[in-house]
């Protein structure tokens, strides 16, 4: 691939889909006139609604007898219209008057009333009139006095109130409000007016004032009110940015007739669409910055009275946040709408795209949805709550790693199957092609899978993993990692081999090695632990947390299961589970990229595997030298070897610390450089002597 | 030189293109002659390197396409009367692009695209949005793009088509110079007439395969024809 070439291609793209007025407009228009208006909009009608409903008498209808200091209490407030018996019938006055007929007003709420004003009454005759009146007849509010109330009022007793509202009807509510606040009020003077009358201390009766206040900051508040909708906003509008560009450049050329002529020039597949992406994804990215730029102009200069501005970093992590999501889509895009035959048909193909990938976003408005374990790992939903996180500061790194990982992994994906459709002549001269074809998962009896199917196959066990561990979370550690590994690596791996028809010996790596080899990977087991335990960790030390958890599952949970068993749960099932994927299948599939290609990837993608960022170097420099012994052996069995070694003496080491002190393991935070330089010479001579034996000609590497 | 040797092409079950043999010299025009859906499209674009046969090779000059692709199209000029140009683009900008695309050094591409421009007589819209030229306008500067790397090789498929009769001569003027200056060209077209005017020898195609090859002389003297549209119908008869 030459970067001058692609660099041209992206050039003219960008200089051509610039000059469309209705790209320009779609990419800074729409944001820089949308955001404006719509704030504008929003909160001047909100405010002349406010204002309205704040000038507004709220109209109160009042079943019951009404007692004359209540009645000017009422009145006082000044916002109250008071309407005696109003749109009550003949029958309930007579109800409302009958002291024995007086209904109990049974709260149905499952908290037992405890949460004021959302109690929900036991139907009754009473309720049911008074939802007609409120919904139907012109009244905000029904105030009802119960008969015992102008009676308790007399005798110093407990007389009842209720008041009757609709919670969806915001000129309802601001009557509710009006009438509590007035009869709180009433009942504030009367308890102190009958304290002063017993000749009782202020405040005897009320015993204590309950002040509730708001502890978030006005910034927190309007981060909360902005971590709601900004991500949604955000994610929809630069999807949209890219939407069109990916439509103009695939379908749209080859409904013009110039694919044919850039396809005769001396310029390859690849080329193609990396230059095409990139002016995709240059248009996603200035569509998000024209919405963020334009968001918080908008935020800081307009709304009045409510402080919604955040500062410059939170916009600066939001746009990052950005720059993965608008990855995956540019490249999604780009390969669906390769398929359609001219814009039309390119439009009819990414509606559809479009709205899968946009609305899940629409979950971050819901309030208390939050980024997780598993939310990190759905796409577009994953940024989106991390970019609602971001806003209100509680982005945990752990999540953001997460976040990042499956992003780049589903971006990877995107960009190998755009980069798949755009190698196929018919799909680009308007033809079709079978999507298992394009994928790379037609059946290809007696050969080895290829790279397409080793990273697909890898984001299927990922998620597999993922999402399983969330099932297997209350089961003990032993059935976890049992399912976990014969149910999540091993078993893909077989189906994926029997499905495709591979050849079983040459996917696998399923020969003998050379003893030299095998000692040669044994001795690497038995030491390259200390490259993690004395080097790798000083880089990047794990929490206290993350050891401690992981002690516990390398012990089943401090069972008493003897050491024999553990070896086999925690050594030799993961060897051969996780080595029979990693080092047979995957190392197998990413042969054509050359030795150091293939065993760095693989080592990565078993360290990505690991799902933790502290475990991510150790496990892919682990997966390095079990790559290196495989691609010079043809042997599965040498890094089976290795692993099971390697992780056997880590559970022997946590199991009898007390063989290992003369090692100096566990006496400070990392190993002694003794130990350290020790277990390297010895992981380096294990490595030569599996670089002595000679290269396997049938192996991993060859073709 | 180009050659295709023993081209076949398949589409699912469809056999559009089925063990094609031809060969161009430096100097020498060849017309493709055939109906619609005779094959003529898919064959070029086959030596074109835009579609990879099912079998077969194709060797430009010393290069067989299919092992170094990027090296062959080098040496290929490419033009189809159905090609588009971007709309969006002056054909200016399009030659400067294309010009890269080749990888042709910026000033010798500067002084090719003045040369072209002047040559085919585009100065008029050379700067204007191809958008708003004339088909006419269009093909010239189409021309001007497959002209403009110099290469050994032009491959052109039906350049004349819906064009108006000063256009389509002024194009078969270009093509003859082109001619004199030793490219190897492979032309194809339905419209017999042109073949006459400018092929030296003529492949006759119908159903994917090869019905007869030759002069135009040698043609009509096989086909005891006196033209050319009449042997070609006679061959078409004979294979039903």
């Amino acid at each position: 691939m030459r970067g001058a070439i692609i660099r041209t291609i992206f050039r003219k793209e960008l200089l051509e889909t610039l000059r469309d007025r209705r790209t320009l407009l779609m990419m800074i228009g729409l944001p820089v006139v949308l955001y404006p208006m719509m704030i504008i909009a929003v909160s001047w009608f909100q405010q002349s609604q406010a204002e309205k409903r704040e000038e507004r008498s709220s109209v109160v209808a009042v079943w019951g007898d009404i007692a004359q200091p209540l009645l000017e209490a009422l009145k006082r407030s000044g916002k109250l219209t008071l309407r005696r018996w109003d749109t009550a019938d003949a029958g309930l006055q007579a109800q409302l008057r009958d002291p024995a007929s007086r209904p109990a007003p049974t709260i149905m709420a499952a908290d037992g009333g405890r949460s004021r004003g959302s109690a929900t009454e036991v139907e009754n005759p009473v309720l049911a009139a008074a939802r007609i009146a409120v919904t139907r007849r012109g009244v905000d509010a029904v105030l009802v006095l119960w008969p015992d109330l102008a009676q308790a009022l007399e005798a110093e007793g407990l007389g009842s109130v209720s008041v009757y509202y609709d919670s969806i009807q915001p000129d309802s509510q601001l009557a509710r409000e009006r009438l509590l606040d007035a009869l709180a009020r009433f009942r504030a003077a009367l308890v102190s007016a009958r304290e002063r009358e017993h000749e009782l201390a202020p405040g005897f009766a009320t015993a204590m004032n309950i002040l509730s206040r708001n502890v978030a900051s006005e910034r927190r508040r309007g981060a909360e009110i902005l971590g709601m909708l900004l991500p949604f906003i955000l994610i929809v509008m630069s999807l949209l940015g890219g939407l069109y560009p990916a439509i103009d450049l695939t379908a749209g050329e080859k409904e013009r007739g110039t694919m044919q002529t850039l396809m005769c020039a001396p310029v390859s597949a690849e080329e193609i669409i990396l230059g095409k992406f990139l002016t995709v994804w240059t248009i996603a990215l200035i569509t998000a910055l024209a919405n963020i730029v334009s968001l918080a102009a908008t935020l800081t200069r307009i709304v009045p009275g409510v402080n919604l501005s955040l500062p410059l970093s939170s916009y600066v992590l939001t746009f990052a946040m950005l720059v993965p999501v608008t990855f995956i889509t540019s490249a999604l895009f780009l390969a669906v709408a390769a398929f359609a035959r001219d814009f039309k048909d390119g439009q009819n193909f990414l509606m559809p795209v479009y709205m899968v990938l946009a609305m899940p976003a629409v979950l971050t408005m819901l309030p208390g949805v939050q980024i997780g374990a598993v939310t990190a790992f759905v796409p577009i939903v994953n940024v989106a709550l991390l970019i609602k996180a971001v806003l209100v500061s509680e982005a945990p790194a752990d999540f953001v790693f997460l976040t990042l990982l499956s992003s780049a992994a589903y971006a990877g994906l995107a960009i190998l199957l755009a980069a798949r459709v755009f190698q196929q002549e018919q799909v680009l001269l308007g033809g079709r092609q079978s999507i298992t074809y394009l994928l790379g998962l037609d059946r290809r009896p007696g050969r080895r899978p290829g790279p397409t199917l080793a990273i697909v196959s890898f984001a299927v066990i990922l998620v597999a993993v993922f999402y399983g561990s969330v099932l297997l979370q209350r089961s003990g550690t032993v059935v976890t990692v049992l399912v976990t590994e014969y149910g999540f690596f091993l078993l893909p791996t077989l189906l994926f081999v029997a499905w495709f028809g591979f050849g079983w010996r040459d996917t696998l790596s399923l020969r003998m090695p050379p003893v030299r080899a095998l000692v040669g990977s044994a001795l690497v087991g038995l030491s390259a632990w200390t490259l993690a335990a004395g080097v790798l960790i000083r880089l990047l030390p794990p929490p206290d947390s993350l050891t401690r958890a992981l002690e516990k599952l390398l012990l089943l949970d401090r069972t008493s299961v003897p050491l024999g068993v553990v070896w086999l749960v925690v050594a030799v099932t993961p060897a051969i589970c996780e080595e029979l994927y990693f080092r047979g299948f995957a190392l197998t599939g990413l042969r054509r990229l050359g030795p150091a290609g293939a065993i760095v990837i693989s080592a990565l993608l078993f360290g990505l595997a690991h799902a933790s960022i502290y475990r991510l170097l150790p496990t892919a420099v682990l997966g390095l030298l079990f790559g290196v012994a495989v691609w010079r052996t043809g042997a599965i069995a040498c890094s089976i070897l290795a692993h099971a070694l390697n992780n056997g003496l880590i559970v022997t080491m946590i199991w009898a610390p007390q063989y290992f002190e003369w090692l100096g393991v566990g006496k400070g935070t990392f190993l002694p450089w003794t130990t350290t330089a020790l277990g390297c010479a010895v992981a380096a001579l294990g490595v030569m002597l599996i670089l002595s034996v000679p290269q396997v000609r049938k192996g991993v590497g060859s073709n | 030189m180009l050659q295709a040797i023993h081209l076949s092409k398949s589409f699912g079950d469809v056999q559009a293109v089925i063990d094609l043999s031809l060969a161009v010299r430096p100097g020498q025009v060849v017309g493709l002659l055939g109906p619609n859906g005779a094959g003529k499209t898919t064959t070029l674009r086959m030596l074109a390197g835009i579609l990879t046969p099912t079998s077969g090779r194709v060797l430009v000059g010393a290069v067989e396409l299919a092992r170094r692709p990027l090296e062959g199209k080098r040496r290929i000029g490419f033009l189809s009367g159905d090609t588009q140009l971007y709309q969006r683009l002056s054909p200016r900008e399009m030659l400067q692009y294309f010009g890269r695309l080749y990888e042709v050094d910026p000033p010798r591409l500067a002084r090719r695209i003045d040369e072209l421009v002047a040559e085919l007589d585009m100065t008029e819209f050379a700067s204007r949005p191809c958008g708003t030229l004339s088909s006419g306008q269009k093909q010239r500067a189409n021309i001007a793009r497959a002209f403009l790397h110099q290469p050994d090789v032009l491959i052109l498929d039906e350049p004349m088509a819906a064009l108006d009769v000063v256009t389509g001569r002024f194009i078969a003027e270009s093509i003859r110079r082109e001619r004199a200056q030793g490219r190897a060209i492979l032309f194809s077209t339905h419209v017999m007439g042109e073949a006459e005017y400018l092929c030296d020898r003529v492949t006759l195609l119908h159903r994917g395969r090869v019905v007869d090859a030759g002069t135009v002389e040698e043609l009509l003297a096989r086909s005891g024809c006196r033209n050319l549209t009449d042997a070609f119908l006679a061959h078409v008869g004979a294979a039903g």
